[in-house]
């Protein structure tokens, strides 16, 4: 008691505590750089899908749009609130693009890219201009002068009589677009209005999409004003980004009931273990430090922290809430806390070590993923340790009473001494286990990421409506051309057109759109500049066609101008579309690297993708799965993951064996883990579970827990009063995770459900068997 | 010029008119004209319409019918010099041309059209609610001589259209002059004086007949 320091020391040196903490906090939420791409925590991409999906896409073009219906008022309302809406739409930051079906008309095209509009249109490829198509055109705009839309051609005639920007302006409309009512795309039944919008943050950036959503929703309440008729108008958002939206909000809802009843449970669960108020708090700094550390560490050593990291790194130190749990059962009247904690120590650091030591062989995965688990659950698992042994025990009172003194343990704890040691009764068991776990029909591995959040399937069914209605993009499959440079791929690219519209007759898809089809290569530019006449040819033709009818002979001169001007102009590459419309469209579908370039082709509504493949495969265009792509990279990293696990648990024993010397202790120790291992594993296997990453992540926090249960156990040896301490210790402990994961495990986030079934099971069957097989064999000592 | 006055201003407006209306010997006001030109549906009109623009040698001479159908659809026929015909209805317009696969245009990307219907083609259904809501409607003349003036109350509307001033006689609307917001006035005879500008070429008595000075 001499060495404990006087109530004014201890309460400077808890908030001093607790101060570092905020401090890291604050400014670890100042400077950490999140990442949220999943395939940044996979393995280094080898195919070369792979490479794709990792290296240049994203998750595609395809996983940036979100598809908007407009519904609940009448068609004409419906169009008004379209058109306000877009207006909105196209105002806010978040959106990059914003299409309902309203002509572009000339907006699509910047004024210094008009005259190359013969070279980027096909009319003229099947269509010399000459008299007889001038005057046919010629013919036509006289009508349209005589008609009440007068006003809106007049002044696009001087310089394009044949109108072939308005031609343009539709030709750039998305492919295989809606129809059209009223100015605006409608569904088939007439009933809703719909909309494509493209959001500049990718798809997989939950919260890049969580803002579009929300900038969305507010441009809808703004589209709203001065439109009484459309007020009631219903807006309905689907795509790849609205369902992570929704599944981070659904996640986030649950999280707080959770953590809510986790706080309540918590405090009153050590409330009544310890009888002290002060032990819920205290308890709590040792993990609070541990993953503030951490974080801080993989900030340090690492671009960026990965959500996954963090998502799995506090799973696997949530072991660490039981050091300050075993330290507090283990004080008693008469002896300092720093005595208790530094008889404990041995045990405690002999888990810890040996945990870390397995963990360190992330290190050597060659997955960046599972480096930065590596660091961030060493750095934690050492800084709860050390704070549990040195920081702890000067904040703690002494003890007023002994766990050991109680008359219910003592009771509990003769029982269990009662209770057999079912050696070939394990046997058994672990035989049928593995059985189980063999034989279980099902898969055993979930590679599908998207199971893991799923979408409602009335969701998903209305998406695919929604997608067909609008001829948006697939975002699984896309064709993939690579080649040298831009040019290359977009002259290959030229080439799958015609065999891709034989494939569109034969139903194996519904449509597709290439970068090709905005900017064409300049080989085909300079073989329509080519084809232009010139200024003489021009004049004489136009000329010819203007002899019966009323334009004046000088009208056309602007046109003249043009024609000339695009016969001569170099022709448009990639980088000259910067700053327009239509860069957008060119630069999600051409990838440029610095020696290589890949034209992708989106497809709509693809039915036969191994046709397609087939009939794609002589142009050198190659049909991408990303699906696959994103699987495959799943299950390479489960391999890499599992081959670390095969050596971290070599090392594990090695340690433990080199802690307690005694192979039938080292046996004791270790028997319970791995034997409730194989239990989770089997009870898993016959539940019919798909086991995935957070399962497996979830078994090696199972198991940590399970070796520390043991290695007190084992600790406690033949003292009566420590063995009833330590029982103490492992039901507070068992009790307290036991609470927190079967929360988590009656969640309906299949995530948050694999994590908390995985580890309560893991609770259950470690308490027992430890109890069963770790405890000291005191009958046998007993002379 | 531009559509100044406002729903608050109307009943100063009518005041106004009523004085002026009191004058004659007959009482006369906008609503007397909109209830004396609307026609029961179907009815048609025969029309006369040039069009001027700086890139004609002369100005275009478009004659035809318009046509407003039980159902409610209106129809403005070109017969010469080419055959041509737009329907207006739900909201769209379709435009035929011979030899040539129709077109579909949205009323509302084309303010002209909507003014169209909801000018010209509600005065002759009678729809002075429609009328009142898309235009500020002024009243001047008298029954036997008398001018409607719509003002387009919709911002984008004023944007191409400054004003359509009807001119007509008794129950007769004889022309619409709808004058842009650039540009020179374009005149749509109708009924007699369309009948009257048979053969007549030179603008000016064309612009006469319209304001119906001359007969």
């Amino acid at each position: 008691m001499t060495d404990n320091p006087g109530t004014a020391a201890r309460l400077g040196l808890l908030l001093a505590w607790i101060a570092v903490l905020a401090l890291a906090g604050w400014a670890l939420g100042r400077g950490l750089r999140m990442e949220e791409d999943l395939r940044r925590f996979l393995p280094t991409p080898r195919t070369p899908a792979q490479v794709l999906l990792v290296d240049e896409l994203g998750e595609g073009p395809g996983s940036r749009v979100l598809l908007l219906a407009l519904s609940g008022a009448s068609p004409e309302a419906i169009a008004a609130r379209s058109q306000a809406f877009r207006t909105a739409l196209s105002a806010r930051p978040e959106i990059a693009l914003a299409a309902n079906g309203e002509q572009g008309g000339l907006d699509a095209i910047p004024e210094h890219l008009r005259p190359y509009r013969y070279l980027l249109s096909p009319t003229l490829d099947s269509q010399p201009l000459d008299a007889a198509f001038l005057h046919d055109e010629l013919q036509q705009r006289v009508q349209d002068l005589g008609s009440p839309a007068a006003d809106l051609v007049e002044p696009l005639l001087p310089s394009d009589p044949t109108l072939e920007t308005l031609r343009l302006a539709e030709l750039w409309q998305p492919a295989n677009a809606p129809q059209r009512h009223l100015g605006v795309w409608f569904d088939r039944a007439g009933t809703q209005a719909l909309l494509l919008v493209q959001t500049h943050a990718a798809g997989f950036d939950s919260a890049g999409q969580q803002a579009a959503v929300a900038a969305i929703d507010a441009a809808f309440a703004d589209s709203a004003q001065g439109l009484a008729e459309a007020a009631g108008v219903r807006l309905e958002i689907s795509g790849p980004g609205a369902f992570a939206v929704a599944i981070r909000d659904r996640t986030e809802k649950e999280m707080r009931w959770i953590g809510t009843a986790d706080t309540i449970g918590l405090l009153l669960l050590l409330g009544l273990a310890y009888r002290r108020w002060s032990m819920p708090l205290l308890g709590a700094l040792p993990l609070a430090s541990g993953g503030l550390a951490g974080l801080g560490a993989v900030a340090l050593l690492f671009d960026g922290v990965h959500g996954i990291t963090i998502a799995f790194g506090f799973t696997l130190i949530g072991v660490a809430q039981d050091y300050p749990i075993h330290f507090f059962s283990h004080l008693r009247p008469g002896q300092s806390p720093r005595a208790s904690v530094r008889a404990l120590w041995p045990t405690l650091i002999t888990g810890v070590a040996s945990t870390c030591i397995a963990y360190a062989t992330f290190l050597f995965s060659g997955v960046e993923g599972l480096k930065q688990l590596a660091v961030f659950t060493i750095t934690g698992l050492g800084v709860a340790a050390a704070s549990t042994r040195w920081l702890l025990p000067r904040l703690v009172t002494p003890a007023r009473r002994d766990p050991a003194d109680s008359r219910v343990l003592s009771r509990l704890w003769r029982s269990v001494e009662r209770l057999p040691r079912p050696r070939a009764a394990l046997a058994v068991l672990a035989a049928l286990a593995l059985a189980v776990v063999a034989f279980a029909p099902g898969a055993f591995w979930q590679n599908d990421l998207a199971r893991l959040t799923p979408v409602p399937p009335a969701d998903l069914q209305r998406d695919a409506q929604l997608r067909a209605e609008l001829g948006a993009p697939d975002v699984r499959f896309m064709l993939a051309l690579q080649g040298a440079d831009a040019e290359a791929v977009l002259q290959a690219s030229e080439k799958l057109p015609a065999v891709l519209q034989k494939l569109q007759a034969d139903s194996v898809l519904d449509g597709y759109d290439l970068a090709a089809r905005y900017l064409p290569s300049i080989a085909t530019q300079r073989a329509r500049q080519a084809a232009l006449p010139d200024t003489p040819q021009l004049r004489q033709a136009l000329d010819e066609a203007l002899v019966d009818l009323p334009f004046r002979g000088d009208a056309f001169e602007p046109f003249v101008e043009d024609v000339a001007t695009a016969r001569a102009a170099a022709p448009l590459t990639p980088a000259d579309l910067a700053g327009t419309p239509l860069e957008l469209a060119v630069s999600g579908l051409l990838l440029q690297g610095s020696d290589h370039a890949t034209a992708l082709v989106s497809l709509t509504g693809l039915h036969d993708p191994q046709a397609l493949a087939t009939a794609m495969a002589p142009l050198g265009a190659q049909l991408l799965d990303l699906k696959q792509a994103s699987e495959s990279l799943v299950a390479q990293w489960r391999v890499r993951l599992l081959a670390a696990l095969a050596v971290a648990a070599l090392l594990l024993a090695g340690t433990v064996w080199l802690a307690l010397r005694a192979p039938r202790r080292v046996l004791r120790v270790l028997a319970p883990m791995a034997l409730s291992t194989l239990l989770i594993l089997a009870v898993l296997r016959a539940l019919g579970v798909e086991l995935n990453l957070f399962h497996l992540v979830s078994l090696i926090l199972a198991a940590g827990l399970g070796l520390d249960y043991a290695l007190f156990f084992d600790h406690a040896g033949d003292d009566r009063s420590e063995q009833l301490r330590t029982l103490h210790a492992v039901i507070v402990c068992s009790l307290t995770t036991l609470l927190v994961f079967s929360l988590l495990a009656l969640s309906s986030i299949p995530v948050l459900r694999a994590i908390g079934g995985t580890v309560a099971l893991g609770v259950a069957f470690n308490f027992a068997l430890a109890l069963l097989i770790a405890r000291a064999p005191a009958v046998e000592r007993s002379p | 010029m531009s559509a100044r006055s406002n729903a608050g201003r109307w009943p100063l407006l009518a005041l106004a008119l009523a004085l002026s209306g009191a004058a004659t010997a007959a009482t006369f006001d906008a609503d007397w004209i909109l209830q004396a030109v609307a026609r029961p549906a179907p009815s048609r009109t025969v029309f006369v319409e040039l069009r001027e623009s700086p890139m004609l040698k002369q100005p275009l001479r478009l004659q035809g019918e318009y046509r407003r159908e039980t159902d409610g659809r209106l129809v403005r026929q070109v017969s010469a010099p080419y055959a041509e015909t737009t329907t207006l209805a739900g909201g769209e317009a379709l435009v035929e041309r011979a030899g040539r696969a129709p077109r579909r245009i949205a009323l509302s990307q084309v303010p002209e059209l909507m003014a169209v219907q909801a000018g010209f083609g509600a005065l002759l259904a009678g729809d002075r609610e429609l009328l009142r809501r898309t235009y500020d409607v002024r009243a001047d003349g008298t029954r036997e001589q008398w001018t409607l003036q719509l003002l387009p109350r919709d911002p984008r509307l004023a944007r191409s259209l400054a004003r359509i001033d009807l001119h007509g006689r008794g129950a007769e609307l004889r022309c619409v002059e709808s004058h842009p917001a650039k540009g020179p006035p374009q005149l749509t005879l109708m009924a007699g004086a369309a009948a009257a500008a048979d053969g007549v070429t030179d603008a000016t008595k064309l612009a006469a007949l319209c304001h119906g000075a001359a007969r």
